[in-house]
């Protein structure tokens, strides 16, 4: 269990679990605020996965620029749009 | 000229890199890190084929459009959207965001016991990967006949056009996702003897975790943002 715990894979898939109840409970106390926080979040849960799972973490530095520069301006538009900014 | 033949063992160490070692005759060959993954050379190691990454950033691109799309549609009828998602089960949402993030996790564990060359285990992983995403199928069935069964369809509102559409279409990735793990459960039996192998190991491997990266955005804006 201890070395499951360590396991760098493990970590990640349990941080993504724990983020998923989260935005649950924050989804569900409704609210504007709440709707942007649940996107922040999922956003946050996708750079998990393309750093941990997908591996760029290991990756050349330009890849990892592209994704981070890619979330953030996904993100960047989503909440644009949710608050009425774009649109 | 032809190029200087490999043993299987230094091909594999290669492979445990994400590329081909260079011969060198004078240096001690590279020990194998425990772990599979190895340490990030200088350069670093773009996982798969580049051409996978552009097929991900532009799938991801023409979803996040979709999503802007329904959000934009959405401010326009904000207690219509909000009716229509408070028809969706979200505890079927939440278990399915589980198995895809589960599935992730057996699939990343699954490519790095291929790079270690463990026939033994990573077939088993990508299958127990399989397996959870064939849970996410059945959820998915299970939630298109329930609200069928309750005169929902398609064109009952606009936000149902939108969750019909963006459901099916990533249900559409995730039926390619299955075929394609079902593809290595059977591929890493045997262990990966050319870098091309390794590439399309880790290609499959990133389809795939983009069909949950996708579903990561699409559960919170279905059925949590209000």
């Amino acid at each position: 269990m201890a070395a499951l715990l360590r396991d760098r894979l493990f970590q990640a898939w349990l941080l993504l679990c724990a983020v998923t109840l989260l935005s649950l409970v924050i989804g569900g106390s409704g609210g504007a605020a709440a709707g942007f926080a649940v996107l922040a979040i999922a956003f946050a849960k996708a750079w998990l996965v393309m750093f941990g799972f997908m591996d760029v973490a290991r990756a050349p530095s330009t890849l990892k620029i592209i994704a981070c520069v890619w979330l953030a301006g996904a993100l960047g538009i989503l909440l644009a749009v949710h608050g009425g900014v774009l649109g | 000229m032809s190029e200087p033949k490999q043993s299987p063992s230094r091909l594999r160490e290669g492979l445990g890199e994400g590329r081909l070692a260079a011969p060198n005759m004078t240096a001690p060959p590279p020990t194998p890190p425990a772990s599979g993954r190895g340490e990030a050379s200088a350069r670093g190691h773009i996982p798969g084929e580049a051409g996978v990454w552009l097929l991900i950033f532009g799938e991801m691109s023409f979803f996040t459009a979709l999503f802007a799309s329904f959000l934009h549609a959405r401010r326009g009828d904000a207690a219509g959207f909000m009716a229509g998602q408070a028809e969706l089960s979200r505890a079927i949402g939440v278990v399915n965001t589980l198995l895809l993030l589960t599935s992730s996790l057996f699939v990343a564990k699954g490519v790095a016991a291929a790079k270690r060359g463990d026939i033994t285990q990573a077939p088993r992983l990508f299958s127990a990967g399989l397996a959870c995403g064939l849970g996410f199928i059945a959820l998915k069935a299970l939630e298109y006949a329930e609200l069928i069964s309750r005169g929902i369809a398609f064109d009952s509102h606009p936000f149902y056009a939108y969750y019909f559409g963006l459901t099916a279409l990533h249900l559409g990735h995730v039926l390619i996702g299955a075929v394609l793990l079902a593809w290595l459960a059977s591929a890493t039996r045997r262990p990966l003897a050319k870098p091309l192998h390794l590439a399309m190991t880790e290609s499959a491997a990133c389809f795939w975790h983009m069909v949950d990266l996708l579903w990561i955005v699409i559960f919170p804006l279905l059925y949590l943002v209000r």
